[in-house]
């Protein structure tokens, strides 16, 4: 074989060769990927409407969430973590302002930042009503701080 | 800019253009990575009837099994019975988890077949005599090495055949005199199979066992080039003119070589590489003259070898997932218990003497192959001059396959001898 | 060959290509995928408007997992089952379709497997209803599924499960326990039963051998019961559920609470008045119970309860195989219990309270125990066949007083009436009284004889 037909021939199998390692350089990648998390769901139900209290927040600890529920205007579910680098949250009902105890971060009702180092308000998670008439709350869904889901 | 770029290429690719016998040439002398490799092989160097390059294809097999064992571990757990359930997640879940577990097992049972095919075929050609035969011995250790790596991964499945081929196994190691029963209860962390065992396993199986693999194949494979390159059939050849082609390599013929006309004592000079003169072995004038660069000749043969091992695991894998059964219960025996088939003859032999089969038997084996290159008071490789070394040899594999076979195909509840086309009714439990 | 190894390397590099393709798009494109895909075209069609019908066939695939730290175990049947709490899915086809009726035990707490069985690990379909090599516990047949309600539900009645109280009430009355231990306590003979229910045994198996034991496990000397098929499948249902799992206490507290109410129906039940008394109203075999629980811890008390004999060792109180919440329960009611109570238990027994009644109700508990009833019935009939007996059968202890003196019947239960093996007929190894003096005290022999005399008919003619 002459040197032209080896290489056309070595080039085009070395080609062969790359996209073969490519493609499985990328299934590696996802291979890696989780499909399935051993940990709390992020999209799940946390109960029956009439679960929860006017007023004051229900705080779900296993989820960090705080769930809201005014009588106007309906749920709303606010993040407990702390945008700076994320401590659980208080709330204090006596000023209606979140408040970190790691660096003393302070959030407002709608979660934005008054005080403190956080960079960004706290999130709110999409709330909706499932057909079996609980509610699910996925915090893969941020919504802005005035979503409300009447109920 | 392009100077820049070209001074940043060249500040890590320094060899001159592979166009040049000078760049080939420097592609594998300035190469970490390449240059166990000769610059020059001789033709005879890259037959593939003498070798099957199976050496390569195991020391690909075993790349495979580290790059996919590597890959399993992100999803394993080595405590019970969170080492089933990742298994099932591996199964199920996991994104090509059914794909990678298959190419790990199918590559180490081709490993096992592949390190025991090497051996027969590098002493069918000889190749183990003066001046290789330490090589040899390091490849007996090798062989050892890898039917551990395969039986301490034989139990992380923690199913049932995992649970009691190893019990099974370390059972037949506890017959070995005085120390055996110690050596056991060391190896398991305990007395019986448990999770002390699966840890210990598991650290033999991906840290230390793969150490000592590596360090002895990086020995191996200098010793390889050491000797002279890959092995080649020498009575084939034409004989130099000068002398016979019995290998030299005893210290006192060192030095002066008594080569062909026109020798040179090597030096470790780019110029000594591109005339090709060996250390140890002799090589006739045509050889000389028929010395190719390594680079593409013999890289592009591994590079086939390579990717027939890979695409063959590949396909086998796409077809055959590996097997999984159930969790392993220590209160439930099945009904035969079977050690992995590389020793299920040793457990054919132990079903009719402990002892002699379980200790005699195998310690006679090793002490007889690591000492085959010293007894072997036979210089000549030609095939017509070692009838009788084939003879025994052969009858010796045939002897471990016949063993292999009834133990996996002859034996069926309770140790009794069934042809497997024999219909085994199940009795009630 | 040689020159053609570029084309070799050409063709092997393209092949290795090809089969990485077909390995990602195997792993790409597993059967539950598609299943969710139609899920979403179903949904798809329920809804209103065209966006929202496109949002929810944009929905990614993903695994749906439920994960029960408590039951131990990992759900993934809801990744196809996507329906399953969805009330608008109530006609849907399956997979989808609604499943209505859980009241409390939805998949989010109880997942499918605990009830249903199957392999919640998987993602396909087979794999995952169990119907493969290696997992033995398949899907249970709509006619055992709520066998499974016993795996938690352990004590009293259960609501919609009569088959298991009465699986549990024959078990405890027809002599089970002289052959077979559950929970430790009963004989050797049968395989342990503790964990029946996880031996993963088909549920027809189960019932086909309480219906004729000797079919289905050849060689077994268990005698045939003559079960009723609903007796049968209570059994089965009871077997069923003993699978002996550890628990999450958010499932094992569905068992009754232990209020002293339920402790005085339990001492009722179990008849300890005829050994002990409380407040001196009672029998005096055993100690009086009033105010034991200023004496003892609960704790102690509640080893008590499951050991008597390490306590007090000799002492000749029975096993009972209480559950946790019952022995809580006894202990709750002797906290209160006064000799008022032990009045109105005597009175209710409708006959005087004896001192032979405390042997008596010993030797009737010895005699299920050890497996009596076994053979020679629980009503003591007999009529099992023997070929080594006298008359070919069993013979009935309902008229043993005419034959024989107590203390000639002492000493057969002690000595036992083994054949002369070479003249054994019938099944290996023989069927014969065994020799009980190893097993059985003289103490219990006596207490034994005192129960049968107890139970004697007057025959016709009698001396």
């Amino acid at each position: 074989m002459n040197r032209r037909a080896f290489l056309n021939w070595g080039t085009a199998g070395l080609v062969a060769l790359c996209a073969g390692v490519g493609v499985s350089l990328g299934a590696v990648l996802r291979f890696l990927v989780p499909s399935v998390f051993y940990e709390p769901p992020q999209s799940l139900k946390i109960g029956n409407p009439a679960d929860f209290p006017f007023g004051a927040p229900t705080f779900l600890a296993d989820e960090k969430i705080y769930v809201f529920r005014d009588r106007d205007k309906g749920f709303a579910v606010a993040s407990a973590v702390c945008t700076h680098l994320g401590c659980t949250v208080g709330y204090l009902q006596s000023d209606q302002r979140f408040h970190c105890p790691c660096h003393g971060s302070v959030f407002g009702a709608n979660g934005a930042v008054q005080h403190g180092p956080a960079p960004r308000a706290l999130n709110w998670f999409e709330v909706t009503l499932t057909r079996d008439g609980q509610l699910r709350v996925d915090k893969d869904k941020v919504v802005p701080s005035n979503y409300r889901l009447m109920v | 800019m392009m100077n820049l770029i070209r001074e940043f290429w060249q500040s890590i690719v320094r060899r001159d253009p592979l166009s040049t016998d000078k760049g080939k040439s420097e592609l594998v002398f300035f190469n970490v990575w390449l240059h166990v490799h000769p610059a020059k092989v001789k033709k005879q160097n890259l037959r593939f009837k003498h070798t099957f390059y199976l050496g390569f294809i195991t020391f690909f097999l075993f790349v495979i099994l580290l790059t996919t064992g590597i890959a399993l571990m992100c999803y394993y757990r080595p405590y019970p019975p969170q080492a089933y359930q990742d298994m099932k997640d591996l199964q199920f879940v996991v994104f090509m988890g059914p794909f990678l577990r298959a190419m790990h097992r199918w590559a180490a049972h081709g490993m096992v077949i592949c390190v025991f095919l090497h051996m027969c075929r590098v002493f069918y050609t000889g190749s183990y005599k003066k001046p290789r035969q330490f090589n040899w011995v390091i490849g007996v250790f090798l062989l050892l090495l890898t039917l551990s790596l395969s039986f301490t991964g034989y139990l992380l499945p923690w199913d049932q055949l995992a649970y009691w081929a190893i019990t099974v196994g370390t059972n037949i190691g506890s017959y070995a005199p005085i120390v055996g029963g110690q050596l056991r209860e060391l190896l398991l962390g305990g007395h019986s199979v448990g999770e002390a065992a699966l840890l210990r396993f598991y650290v033999l199986h991906v840290a230390v066992l793969p150490t000592l693999i590596i360090l002895l194949t990086i020995v191996h494979f200098w010793r390889v080039r050491k000797d002279g390159g890959l092995s080649r059939p020498v009575w084939k050849l034409k004989p130099s003119k000068t002398e016979t082609l019995v290998t030299i390599g005893s210290p006192l013929e060192i030095a002066p070589l008594k080569t062909g006309p026109a020798s040179k004592d090597k030096t470790y000079g780019l110029m000594e590489v591109v005339t090709g003169k060996p250390i140890f072995e002799t090589v006739t004038p045509e050889e000389e003259e028929d010395a190719v660069f390594s680079y593409p000749y013999a890289f592009f043969r591994e590079a086939i070898a390579l990717m027939v091992t890979v695409t063959g695991i590949m396909a086998i894998s796409l077809f055959f997932h590996a097997p999984l059964e159930e969790l392993a219960n220590p209160a439930k025996t099945p009904n035969p218990a079977k050690a992995p088939w590389y020793f299920l003859g040793l457990q054919e032999l132990v079903s009719h003497s402990a002892l002699l089969g379980g200790v005699v038997a195998p310690a006679l084996m090793v002490i007889v192959l690591l000492a085959i290159p010293y007894y072997d008071r036979n210089s000549s490789r030609r095939p017509s001059d070692r009838k009788w070394a084939l003879w025994l040899f052969s009858i010796f594999v045939v002897a471990n396959l016949i063993l292999i076979v009834v133990g996996t195909f002859f034996r069926g509840p309770g140790w009794a001898l069934i042809p497997p086309w024999v219909h085994v009714v199940a009795g009630a439990e | 060959m040689r020159s053609r190894l570029p084309q070799i390397f050409f063709a092997l590099s393209t092949l290795a290509l090809a089969l990485i393709v077909a390995a990602v798009w195997q792993a790409s494109t597993p059967s539950w995928k598609t299943c969710q895909r139609n899920f979403l075209q179903l949904e798809a069609q329920g809804e209103p408007s065209a966006v929202t019908k496109a949002a929810v066939l944009a929905t990614p695939p993903e695994i749906h997992q439920v994960m029960l730290t408590g039951l131990q175990r990992v759900d993934r049947c809801t990744t196809c089952h996507l329906g399953v709490d969805d009330p608008t899915m109530k006609n849907a086809p399956e997979p989808f379709r609604y499943h209505a009726g859980l009241g409390p035990h939805i998949p989010s707490r109880f997942g499918c497997t605990i009830c249903h069985g199957g392999q919640g690990l998987a993602t396909e379909k087979d794999a995952a209803h169990g119907k493969v090599d290696f997992w033995q516990t398949p899907l249970l047949t709509r006619d055992y599924i709520r066998a499974s309600c016993g795996r938690c539900h352990k004590e009293g009645d259960v609501p919609g499960v009569p088959e298991l109280t009465e699986g549990r009430h024959l078990f405890e009355t027809q002599g089970c326990r002289g052959c077979h231990k559950l929970n430790g306590v009963g004989g050797s003979i049968g395989p342990d039963l503790t964990e029946e229910g996880a031996n993963r045994r088909s549920p027809e198996w189960l019932e086909h051998h309480f219906l004729a034991p000797n079919a289905v496990s050849a060689g077994s000397p268990m005698p045939n019961f003559h079960f009723t098929t609903e007796q049968a499948r209570a059994l089965t249902y009871y077997m069923l559920s003993l699978t002996n799992e550890e628990m999450g206490t958010y499932y094992s507290s569905v068992r009754l609470i232990p209020s002293p109410e339920y402790g005085r129906q339990l001492f009722v039940e179990k008849n300890c008045i005829v050994c002990h008394a409380i407040g001196g109203i009672g029998a005096k075999s055993g100690p009086d119970l009033l105010g034991v629980t200023k004496q003892h811890s609960p704790e102690w008390l509640d080893e008590q309860l499951v050991n008597p004999d390490l306590v007090y060792p000799g002492s000749s109180m029975p096993e009972y195989d209480l559950e946790t919440n019952a022995r809580k329960a006894l202990v709750a009611f002797m906290a209160s219990a006064t000799a008022q109570d032990a009045q109105e238990i005597l009175s209710g027994r409708g006959h005087a309270l004896t001192p032979e009644d405390a042997a008596i109700e010993a030797g009737k508990r010895d005699f299920a125990r050890f497996g009596c009833a076994g053979c020679h019935g629980t009503e003591l009939q007999g009529g099992l066949p023997n070929p080594n007996a006298q008359g070919g059968e069993v013979p009935s202890l309902l008229h043993v007083s005419d034959d024989y003196t107590k203390d000639e019947i002492i000493a057969v239960i002690r000595n036992g009436r083994a054949p002369p093996l070479d003249k054994a007929s019938g099944p290996t190894p023989p069927l014969y009284m065994p020799s009980w003096k190893s097993l059985l005290s003289e103490e219990d022999i006596h207490q034994i004889v005192d129960f049968l005399w107890s139970k004697q008919q007057k025959s016709k003619e009698s001396w």
